[in-house]
């Protein structure tokens, strides 16, 4: 009878105990999740308000490349300019929602509307829990980048489907001084870094404009682009989504340069994205299989008379699963 | 099957297609197909002799490729030797493996199964070398990454680090 007598209460502590730590457990795991959204809104913010030049060496697999960045923020405008500093001349420059590109040897300037969508400030609560739900979100202490005083934060992924993400932002105004993916393996995929950077700096307009005031008249001008997209149901299933990774967007696009629009499907996990593009699928597209430019896979796969191409900042094993599990609904 | 084994050369089989294909192996016939297909691979790789018979698939691969493999083209792209080399090394890992592991026709120790996919996968991973993305698509992705608005200007970074590709006039 003691036994009965002292087991129920025993039990009723043990319960209360389980659903204090529960809380606090989950209290921490989103406390944890909203630092995460917090530190990546800062980041971006920083990225696109503040007057910043520097160097950056970009690596990625074997090779180096270094690289000249000025950014101006000129009452709301943007204002961004990216010189090669070695192998072939390349400039990048975008004033608002153009880029321009300059190949100067090949005597080619592209240019391009682009719009970027920063989907810091609006994640979504499931994209935020999905954060730290599928990475260890971790601060690791400080260090000094580019004679700069910076935090290191980790998101390090839960399965083998994404890569690990280390960055180094500026203690005191949060812009990314460098950045790194690292594989399953722990080896570096891709890398940038500013080698020396100058944050807020008075930056004049001439600095961010291109070198080239007119396009030579020997030049070819190439006009491009992601071409507009209506968003709708395309009529595409795709099977294999990697856990955490939900729909932002589905609709149909016209690209410029394709004779036929293309159906584009973009999954996110707050971190990365992966498209999926389909088209019809025609004699002179050639380029099936697997691509990779650092942390970019793209697989691309023929599904009866259409063409399959996923793309994204994922390992080459996500993007192929992907690929060969989109099938019409 | 013989799909199968020309897809296992390419890294393009799942775990369990993987499992079954080296099962099947053991067959004379599909060791014939194996033994052929890596004839024809070693003509790919310029180790090999004539390209007698090579069945349309590859013939088309090779077509489509030849830039990739020739030593002339690699002038014109000399961040890819490294890349290059790297692909040759895991293929021959792949191929040493997994011919080893089909060859003894016996039956195949687990740790070489193991061995023989993860050679199989890392052969996947590197089989082309980083070449130019679609602009396009990267472009229309880019648009809603989350990536991009992380790294601000150093998005541009892998537009441009692709761009020395360019065709001259």
């Amino acid at each position: 009878m003691m036994h009965q007598g002292s087991a129920v209460p025993r039990a009723v502590l043990r319960a209360a105990i389980g659903v204090v730590l529960l809380a606090a457990v989950l209290g921490a795991s989103r406390a944890r999740a909203q630092d995460a959204a917090t530190w990546l809104t800062e980041v971006t913010q920083a990225a696109r308000l503040l007057n910043y030049s520097g160097t950056i060496v970009f690596r990625q697999g074997n090779r180096v490349e270094t690289f000249r960045l000025t950014h101006l923020n000129d009452n709301g405008q943007e204002w961004e300019k990216l010189v090669s500093l070695d192998g072939p001349a390349r400039e990048i420059v975008r004033s608002g929602n153009e880029v321009r590109q300059y190949l100067p040897e090949a005597k080619v300037v592209r240019i391009e509307p682009r719009t970027i969508r920063n989907v810091f400030p609006s994640l979504s609560a499931e994209q935020i829990g999905n954060l730290t739900q599928f990475y260890n979100f971790r601060r690791i202490g400080g260090e000094r980048i580019a004679g700069q005083t910076v935090d290191i934060v980790v998101f390090e992924p839960k399965d083998g489907l994404r890569y690990a993400h280390k960055f180094w932002s500026h203690t005191s105004t949060g812009l990314l001084l460098k950045a790194r993916l690292l594989n399953e393996k722990g080896e570096i995929i891709e890398e940038f870094a500013f080698s020396d950077v100058s944050l807020n700096p008075k930056i004049d307009k001439e600095s961010v404009k291109p070198s080239w005031a007119t396009v030579p008249p020997d030049w070819q001008v190439k006009r491009g682009g992601p071409g507009e997209v209506v968003q709708n149901d395309t009529g595409w299933n795709v099977g294999k989504v990697p856990p955490g990774f939900t729909k932002i967007m589905e609709g149909i696009r016209k690209l410029p340069g394709k004779p036929n629009p293309v159906a584009h499907i973009v999954y996110s996990d707050g971190l990365v994205a992966i498209s999926i593009f389909i088209e019809p699928f025609t004699v002179t597209q050639t380029q099936i299989g697997l691509t990779q430019a650092g942390g970019l896979a793209q697989y691309t796969t023929r599904s009866d008379a259409f063409l399959v191409t996923v793309l994204g900042e994922v390992p080459p094993a996500t993007v192929r699963q992907i690929a060969q599990s989109v099938a019409r609904r | 099957m013989n799909e199968n084994i020309s897809r296992l050369m390419d890294g393009e089989l799942d775990d369990a297609e993987l499992d079954r294909c080296l099962a099947e192996l053991k067959s004379a016939d599909a060791m014939q197909a194996w033994v052929s297909y890596h004839v024809i691979g070693d003509h790919l790789r310029g180790t090999g002799g004539g390209a007698r018979g090579v069945p349309a698939r590859f013939a088309a691969a090779l077509a489509a490729e030849p830039t990739v493999l020739a030593p002339h083209a690699r002038a014109h792209r000399p961040a890819q030797p490294a890349t290059f080399a790297w692909a040759v090394a895991a293929t021959i890992a792949a191929v040493t493996v997994v011919g080893w592991t089909a060859f003894s026709m016996v039956d195949v120790p687990p740790n070489a199964v193991a061995k023989a996919r993860e050679a199989a996968t890392v052969r996947a991973a590197q089989v082309k070398p980083p070449a130019e993305l679609p602009a396009d698509y990267l472009m229309a992705h880019q648009e809603y990454s989350p990536a991009t608005a992380i790294h601000g200007g150093g998005t541009y970074l892998r537009a441009v680090a692709t761009a020395g590709a360019e065709p001259r006039p």
